[in-house]
């Protein structure tokens, strides 16, 4: 039983980690040829000898720190004011009618256009950065709302008015509940916006510790090392994110909601 | 006594729709009356029920329940649904308590009425299930314990038993038959099986589609409780059967309810 469970963990490795495991080979046979210029793209080991005097020399983990801290602080403020405007939007077809065509316009201007404006309004300094991406947030996740309001099945809502349930109740206890499974997939692609408006930001506005800060110093200095390290623990948090939260959440919420696993 | 409900001269034609839904039609259903609405798909019925609760208006005529015009949901009337439309993140429990908080009713109280509705259909042994982990069966009786616990004096039944197997649908009739008994309410049911509505109903409409209409009443004085099997039953089936041909004038029409009648015919 456990023998088999070993094999089904490492089948499970190699399958999702094949086309991983063939780019890392791939990236070290071109630089150990000697066919890639080295200050344009270093080793693997170079790289990661780098990350890890990044992490003991420039105290790296403090930058990753502040980023996810500035993440989830802009992200969380975020999607509260977008599911909020979302519920109001999709509730009433006179504030529809009106405001859907603004977040629509908004959303189509990328989120860094507004960095010039954050940093006049709020300075130079991290809480632009994070304004910028609670904006990032926000417009996904209200989109994401009013448009799942308005998938709410039918039948539902007419049970729930033949009961009797009318107004405020209604919105609270049917169509709020009966939208989340389209929520937890506005959370994960409001994610990955806040993570784009953050670094795009930190980038720029370079005074606020975090990891944008870090690649800028990477280009300013020409180290294509640091640079590639950061990347890659980008990379990481993402995929951990994804694995260890959205995922799981995903899961939950389907199973409950009879999405998946009904007999 | 005043009739639960009075049905007067509603019909209803939908845009883009050649020939009306239904043409006027009238009737009343008395306190305690069991009333089917039968026939095959197009023939109005569902519509009728849809206007009787309140989620459809008619375009001229009026509807009526325990005296008061109807113009939405509510006042006495409770409706199942053919899916359950259960709210799949709540449990059984929540679901069939779900009416009785929308009326504010105290927790203390609307908790005696769940546990005696769920009883009344035999899930109080799944309570704290979810709608996900229970049978079609189980989730059609937990929408009419959501109906029943509201105490409706007007229970309205879309195609309730349609979606499901041959089985579970007669238990499903016997423990309707059963529960009616028990509450009485007065019961409009709507399906397109012949038998299903002669074996429940203490009068049959027989509607007819193209334009939809009630082509005949059947008063059913058969004592109850009924059993299925019933010999007067299958009279009854036959005469609707008779009937529906009778009304097939066209091809296109007489395609149609052969499907319904080799559909019901089982």
């Amino acid at each position: 039983m456990s023998a088999d469970r070993l094999k089904s963990v490492c089948w499970d490795i190699v399958r999702k980690g094949w086309l991983l495991a063939l780019l890392m080979f791939l990236w070290w046979l071109v630089t150990a040829a000697g066919w890639a210029d080295p200050y344009k793209l270093p080793s693997p080991g170079h790289v990661l000898s780098t990350l890890g005097n990044l992490f003991t020399e420039r105290a790296l983990l403090d930058d990753l720190g502040a980023t996810l801290l500035r993440l989830v602080e802009g992200w969380a403020i975020g999607v509260t004011a977008g599911v909020l405007l979302g519920l109001i939007t999709g509730g009433s077809r006179f504030l529809e009618d009106g405001i859907r065509p603004v977040i629509a316009g908004l959303q189509a201007v990328p989120t860094i256009a507004f960095l010039p404006l954050a940093i006049l309004w709020f300075g130079f300094n991290g809480t632009a950065v994070l304004v910028i991406t609670a904006f990032g947030t926000f417009k996904p996740m209200a989109i994401s709302t009013y448009s799942a309001m308005h998938q709410v099945s039918p039948t539902l809502m007419m049970a729930g008015r033949a009961m009797g349930a009318r107004g405020l109740f209604l919105q609270r206890t049917l169509v709020f509940p009966a939208i989340v499974p389209n929520l937890v997939t506005g959370l994960k692609l409001s994610w990955s916006f806040a993570w784009r408006a953050l670094m795009a930001a930190e980038i720029v506005v370079t005074g606020a510790q975090g990891l944008g800060g870090v690649l800028e110093l990477g280009r300013e200095i020409g180290a294509i090392d640091v640079v590639i390290a950061v990347i890659l623990v980008i990379l990481v948090v993402g995929i951990v994110t994804e694995q260890l939260f959205f995922t799981r959440l995903e899961r939950w919420v389907n199973r409950r909601w009879g999405l998946t696993g009904a007999r | 006594m005043a009739p639960a409900l009075r049905v007067n001269a509603v019909s209803k034609t939908y845009a883009r729709s050649e020939s009306p839904a239904l043409t006027p039609t009238s009737f009343d259903v008395e306190p305690g009356q069991f009333v089917s609405l039968v026939g095959p798909s197009g023939c109005g019925k569902s519509t009728l029920l849809g206007m009787i609760a309140g989620l459809i208006t008619p375009d001229e005529g009026s509807i009526e329940a325990l005296g008061e015009l109807v113009t939405g949901p509510g006042n006495g009337r409770a409706i199942v649904f053919q899916d359950a439309a259960l709210f799949p993140w709540l449990t059984l429990e929540r679901n069939v308590e779900y009416g009785l908080r929308a009326h504010g009713m105290p927790k203390a109280e609307r908790r005696e009425k769940v546990a005696h509705a769920l009883r009344m259909v035999h899930l109080d042994h799944v309570a704290d299930k979810h709608p996900y982990e229970l049978s079609g069966g189980m989730r059609q009786r937990a929408s009419i314990a959501r109906a029943l616990v509201l105490d409706p004096e007007i229970l309205l039944m879309d195609e309730p038993f349609s979606a499901l197997d041959a089985q579970t649908r007669t238990l499903l009739q016997d423990e309707l038959q059963r529960i009616w008994l028990e509450t009485r309410p007065a019961v409009v049911f709507v399906t397109h099986n012949l038998i299903e509505a002669a074996f429940l109903s203490d009068t049959v409409h027989l509607l007819s589609s193209s334009p939809g209409r009630v082509v005949k009443t059947y008063d059913i004085g058969i004592p109850r409780p009924r059993d299925e099997a019933d010999p007067a039953l299958l009279d009854i089936r036959h005469d609707m059967l008779e009937r529906l041909r009778a009304e097939v004038d066209d091809a296109a029409l007489r395609r149609a309810e052969f499907a319904e009648v080799t559909e019901v015919g089982a």
